[in-house]
């Protein structure tokens, strides 16, 4: 088990900079994962951990120790593949055990691991099965299995997960934390799926095009974003996200009116110094902070046009007067069957016209 | 269906026809004339006679002992020549890797008569550069054609020039399909790259090695314009002559027809029958 302390990390391709000055502190045995939409370099910083590619400019330290010129093989890491990288003229025990024994690793100790790792994983009746002839799920195990029996202190995962099917996906997320309990290793995870993000992780990373947009327990990330990239990325429906327009300011905070809906007024208070009033604002709500009209702080009329049933709850597609795509989820029982409806607004987030919040 | 399966076929019929009377019909018509007597008019059936002699023919057996000495000598060290040159041509450090791709090919583009007039005037004893560069370090000047074992030597030389980058070049085909990420695996396994060559890149290109043994070995069983050219028809003193060789000897030179299509179906069972066993040896384990 190892802290991992990442200090301002650059990678550059060329003249091309891909993670611009990353700063994150991994704790001893912490699960954390590095979310964000493709190419936002959450798999570069991995990479550069495990010693794949090389760091053009700040610091990486393992169990305190700075490893920029440290082989890959001598960080004490592993990793998990997304394709699996499994040796495919190997059996499950040759894969599990090539490492080992090309260094010279004596034999006992080696069939100890592999056991071991067969046990902890389920695999022990598939040991002598080429990969070929196992199913995804059984292959990510063997993955999974040879970066065990290396017993490293620290394990990189890669997107482990997003060549499997949904069913298979949800029961290896679950194997993936049961593991992080029993092993209590540090792991950094790779996804660019925000459920699993919000299922595995001790704290995320959330990362957009290079640069560190916030890093915090999911559910804080959730409640309390930094921006409107991260409301909008974490949390599934997505966020909904309406222009609106400052319109004054009174003792419990700053008004404002939704576009197109003179109505539509919400006074959201704010420690922070105000925005001026006519500056453009855009408020955030997500799906569930909807409730019936006159519950909340200002009600809302929509046109559905369609809705999904999901049992327990059922989501509204609707459009705002402005012609803004609203999700709206409430209790099943409680969907009108009407083309229109009044919602309330219960609970909003305010962001300034860059995207940042105010709070 | 079987409706549109005949008008397929009816439309395939031209080429079948082809197919049959140029290709099928002389494949059996070959076989049929290596068991007829063709020194005499008109031929007559009398199957002992080229099969007879094929047994007992010291010519024969002379070409098959040189053509084997090469594919079992020539065929390794050309297979093993082309796999340093796949690895060097895939490492990332090399620059102008087209260049060097087309340079390994190129011998195979290059016209037969062309490459081996090339070969004879380096080889030559006198003014060869060759023998010029052995004699600057000390070493005696060597008369290639006029003794068998340099002779066999220099036959070999050429052959491998001429296929080695070909080779080379299926090779690295087969290297660049290997995911990278199983030797990023194995790096992190602390394996090392010679360790990552032996025990990773090698069993993967298996099937890749065997395709371009099994193709070197027909190619070399039906050897021909090396020794026609470069030694002069197989000199000296039929020293490398080689099947291809005897082959042509008897069916364009003496025009005996039978004994030359025994010949040709000797080769063919030869090379059918050493690519099975070859295949048989580096099969995939169940």
């Amino acid at each position: 088990m190892a802290t991992v302390t990442l200090k301002n990390v650059v990678k550059r391709f060329g003249s091309f900079e891909v993670v611009h000055g990353a700063n994150i502190d991994i704790r001893d045995g912490e699960f954390i994962v590095f979310v964000g939409p493709s190419g936002c370099g959450k798999s570069t910083l991995l990479r550069m951990i495990a010693g794949l590619e090389d760091i053009s400019g700040g610091e990486i330290a393992i169990g305190g120790k700075v490893v920029n010129d440290v082989e890959p093989a001598d960080r004490g890491i592993a990793m998990v593949f997304q394709s699996y990288a499994l040796y495919p003229h190997m059996s499950v025990e040759q894969n599990l055990s090539f490492g080992l024994r090309m260094t010279g690793n004596p034999k006992a100790d080696t069939e100890r691991r592999v056991k071991r790792a067969a046990e902890i994983l389920r695999i022990s009746e598939l040991m002598d099965r080429r990969p070929k002839k196992l199913s995804g799920g059984q292959r990510q195990r063997v993955a999974i299995g040879r970066a065990i029996v290396r017993e490293p202190q620290v394990f990189l995962f890669d997107e482990p997960l997003s060549n499997l099917d949904a069913e298979l996906r949800v029961q290896m997320r679950v194997e993936i934390s049961r593991l992080h309990k029993e092993l209590g290793t540090t792991m950094i995870y790779v996804t660019h799926d925000q459920t699993e993000a919000m299922t595995l992780a001790d704290r995320i990373v959330v990362l957009r095009g290079g640069h560190v947009e916030q890093i915090g327990k999911p559910l804080d990330l959730y409640d309390n974003p930094d921006n409107q990239f991260v409301a909008g990325f974490v949390g599934s429906p997505k966020m909904n996200f309406i222009k609106a327009r400052v319109v004054g300011h009174e003792a419990r905070g700053v008004v404002v009116e939704l576009a197109g809906e003179e109505k539509t007024r919400i006074v959201q208070p704010l420690a922070d110094a105000a925005p001026e009033t006519g500056s453009k604002v855009i408020v955030g709500v997500r799906p569930e902070h909807f409730g019936l009209a006159g519950e909340g702080d200002a009600d809302l009329p929509v046109a559905i046009d369609v809705v999904e049933h999901l049992g327990g709850t059922s989501f509204l597609y609707a459009r705002t007067a402005n012609g803004e795509d609203v999700v709206i989820q409430r209790d099943a029982t409680r969907v009108p069957d009407t083309p229109g409806i009044t919602v309330s607004i219960r609970k909003s987030y305010l962001f300034d016209e860059k995207g940042l919040r105010l709070r | 269906m079987r409706y549109r399966n005949a008008t397929a076929y009816r439309f395939l019929t031209p080429y079948l026809l082809i197919f049959a009377i140029f290709w099928v019909w002389p494949i059996i018509s070959s076989f049929m004339i290596s068991f007829q007597a063709t020194r005499t008019v008109p031929w007559r059936f009398a199957p002992g006679f080229n099969w007879g002699r094929l047994i007992g023919d010291p010519a024969f057996f002379n070409a098959l002992k040189n053509t084997l000495l090469i594919l079992v000598i020539q065929v390794p060290v050309m297979i093993a020549l082309a796999m340093v040159m796949a690895v060097l041509l895939n490492s990332p450090l090399l620059k102008a890797r087209g260049l060097y791709r087309f340079a390994f090919f190129a011998p195979v583009v290059v016209g037969e008569v062309a490459y081996s007039a090339v070969f004879r005037l380096m080889f030559s004893l006198d003014f060869g550069i060759v023998n010029k560069l052995l004699n600057s370090i000390g070493l005696p000047k060597i008369d290639w054609f006029s003794n068998v074992t340099p002779a066999m030597a220099l036959i070999m030389i050429a052959v491998t020039w001429r296929w080695a980058g070909y080779n080379a070049i299926i090779l690295l085909a087969g290297m660049q399909s290997i995911p990278e990420d199983v030797y990023e695996a194995a790096t992190l396994d602390r394996v090392s790259k010679l360790k990552q060559f032996f025990y990773i890149t090698l069993p993967l290109l298996k099937p890749v090695i065997v395709f371009c043994a099994v193709l070197s070995i027909i190619g070399t069983m039906q050897l021909f314009t090396e020794p026609f050219l470069i030694t002069e028809r197989g000199g000296p003193g039929g020293g490398t002559e080689t099947l291809g060789l005897l082959l042509y000897r008897q069916g364009f030179r003496s025009l005996n027809f039978g004994y030359a299509s025994a010949v040709a179906y000797t080769m063919a069972a030869l090379a059918i029958a050493i690519t099975l066993v070859q295949l048989w040896l580096t099969r995939e384990p169940k």
